[in-house]
This record gives structure tokens, C-alpha cells and sequence, in this order.
């Protein structure tokens, strides 16, 4: 059991970023932190993922390296993810700086309020 | 696992819980830039420097000022207390997430094992044996993101320029400037 979770810590560590990413999503009342959690629950994907492409012992891909290699594959997808989430980062904090403008409070739960009051 | 591994695991990890807990939201996004640094020192560990590269640029670097932007343009609640109180429906929400996921544990290949399903793909070997002399680059990476890839990396330019063009629609002059 114990062999079973330590050959998998990887996966352990991502599970709970995911957990901790998801807690801040929805039960963080302020809007900045939960584009952060978004943020933490898009690095867990990224851990399950490059952790899965990885081999003990082997090099990064470089072929200029001795072999074996780790799988170039998931890496590319994570890299194009990241680039991809900041843009997706930009854009949240751009309707966060507007709903502000607005409303004057970054509390969901007050903002939903004043347009309850409308 | 090597005691390194286990150390800068245990930071990631302390650090999305300090993200995660602290109430001030400044205080948050320096713990958050942190949890980046550790993130692109684990992607080294597993034998990903392009991945740990553009994490340690974007992630702690791009991402955090564009946070720091947000609350310089909005506002920085002041509260008295340390930590959040944590909301138990979240809690049990994302506690029933991570029990969920912790099911499939056992069915998942241990981590660095050579006969895991993505190390004996033919689509990894392929791209090990022929980048080289089908694309010229002797990064792997960079021949599939670039050569064997290219239209998904145009599609990706694409939406980083929606992503930036959306900005400036939602953003008029006057924050901007």
C-alpha cells in the first residue's frame, strides 16, 4: 500500500493541487483568488501529465544526449497549456478589473448581491 | 523517490496550501509566484527543461505581474486575520475530487517506469528516432512543437492573439493608460 503511493507521489502531489485548485474556485469568495486557483488546478494537469512521460534514468529529450529519452509528446501539449492559460489568465483579470469598475467590491457573493438589488 | 524529489514535492505542496489559505491577497500571490518556482523545479527533476523554462518565465514571471496589475488597478481587502475561513461545502467538494481521483491510484503505472504506456508508445519512438534528420533540431521538443505539430502551434498563436485582442475590448483606454 505504502510502495503503491510512494511509487506514485507524482500522481499524489497532482491529485491534491487539483483538490487545493478546486477548493479555491469555489469556496474563495474573492474573485483575484480564484483565477489563482484556476491557476493551481491547470499545474496539477500539467504535473499529471509530465510526470507520466517520464522514465527513471533517461535524459530530457535532447537528442545531442545519451538515450533513452523521456517522451517529447506531453511535453509540447503542456508547453502550448501554459502559454495558453496565461492568455486565459490575461483575459479573467481584464473582466476582474471591469466587474471592480462596476460594482466597487471583488466579492462574489456581494456582487451578486447588488445585481439582486437592480 | 530521492530526498530532493520528496523535498521540493513537500514545498510545492506547503506552498499551494499557503496560496490557498492566506487571506491577503498580495500575501497569496507571492506565495503563488513561489509555488510557480517549485512547479519549474519539479519540471527539471522529471527531464522537462523546455516545460521548466517557460513555467519559471510565465508562470513566476508573466502570470504574477499580471496578478499584481489586477489588485494595483482594484483593491487589496484589509482583514485582520491571517487565514480564510474555509467554506466546509468547498472543502467536502474538492475532498470528494481528490478521494475520487485517489481511487484510480492503483490502476496508474508507477512514475519513471520504462514500461509505462507513454515511454512504449509508437508515437514516442517515432518522434525519438526521426526528429533529427526529418526536422534538422536535435531538441525534440522543439522539432514536434514547430515541424511535426505546426498547425496546432499556429492555433495556439491564434488564441493568444484572441486572448489579447478580448483584453483590449474588455479593457477600455482609460485603465490601460
Amino acid at each position: 500500500m505504502i510502495d503503491v503511493v510512494l511509487d506514485r507521489a507524482y500522481f499524489v502531489v497532482a491529485f491534491l493541487l487539483l483538490g487545493i485548485g478546486a477548493h479555491m474556485l469555489i469556496g474563495d469568495r474573492n474573485l483575484v483568488k480564484k483565477v489563482i486557483g484556476m491557476n493551481v488546478f491547470q499545474t496539477g494537469i500539467f504535473l499529471f501529465l509530465i510526470a507520466s512521460a517520464y522514465v527513471a534514468g533517461a535524459s530530457a529529450p535532447l537528442l545531442t544526449e545519451p538515450g533513452p529519452y523521456v517522451s517529447p509528446l506531453p511535453h509540447v501539449l503542456i508547453l502550448t497549456a501554459i502559454v495558453v492559460g496565461v492568455s486565459l489568465t490575461a483575459v479573467a483579470l481584464g473582466l476582474i478589473v471591469r466587474i471592480y469598475g462596476e460594482y466597487g467590491t471583488l466579492r462574489a457573493d456581494l456582487v451578486g448581491e447588488v445585481d439582486g438589488g437592480e | 523517490m530521492t530526498p530532493v524529489e520528496a523535498v521540493v514535492l513537500a514545498f510545492v505542496v506547503g506552498a499551494a496550501l499557503a496560496t490557498a489559505l492566506l487571506r491577503d491577497v498580495l500575501a497569496s500571490i507571492i506565495a503563488f509566484a513561489a509555488y510557480s518556482l517549485g512547479v519549474a523545479v519539479v519540471w527539471l527533476l522529471l527531464r522537462a527543461p523546455d516545460v521548466g523554462l517557460t513555467e519559471a518565465a510565465v508562470g513566476a514571471g508573466v502570470t504574477t505581474v499580471l496578478f499584481l496589475l489586477t489588485i494595483a488597478k482594484t483593491v487589496r481587502p484589509a482583514s485582520e486575520d491571517l487565514f480564510v475561513d474555509v467554506d466546509p461545502t468547498a472543502l467536502g467538494v474538492s475532498a470528494l475530487l481528490v478521494a475520487a481521483l485517489g481511487t484510480t491510484l492503483s490502476a496508474l503505472p508507477p512514475v519513471g517506469s520504462s514500461s509505462a504506456p507513454v515511454a512504449t508508445s509508437r508515437v514516442t519512438a517515432y518522434y525519438l528516432e526521426n526528429a533529427y534528420h526529418e526536422a534538422g533540431v536535435k531538441n525534440a521538443v522543439t522539432a514536434v512543437l514547430a515541424a511535426y505539430r505546426g498547425f496546432d502551434t499556429l492555433g495556439e498563436a491564434v488564441v493568444v492573439f484572441a486572448g489579447f485582442v478580448g483584453l483590449l475590448v474588455v479593457l477600455d483606454r482609460g485603465v490601460l493608460a
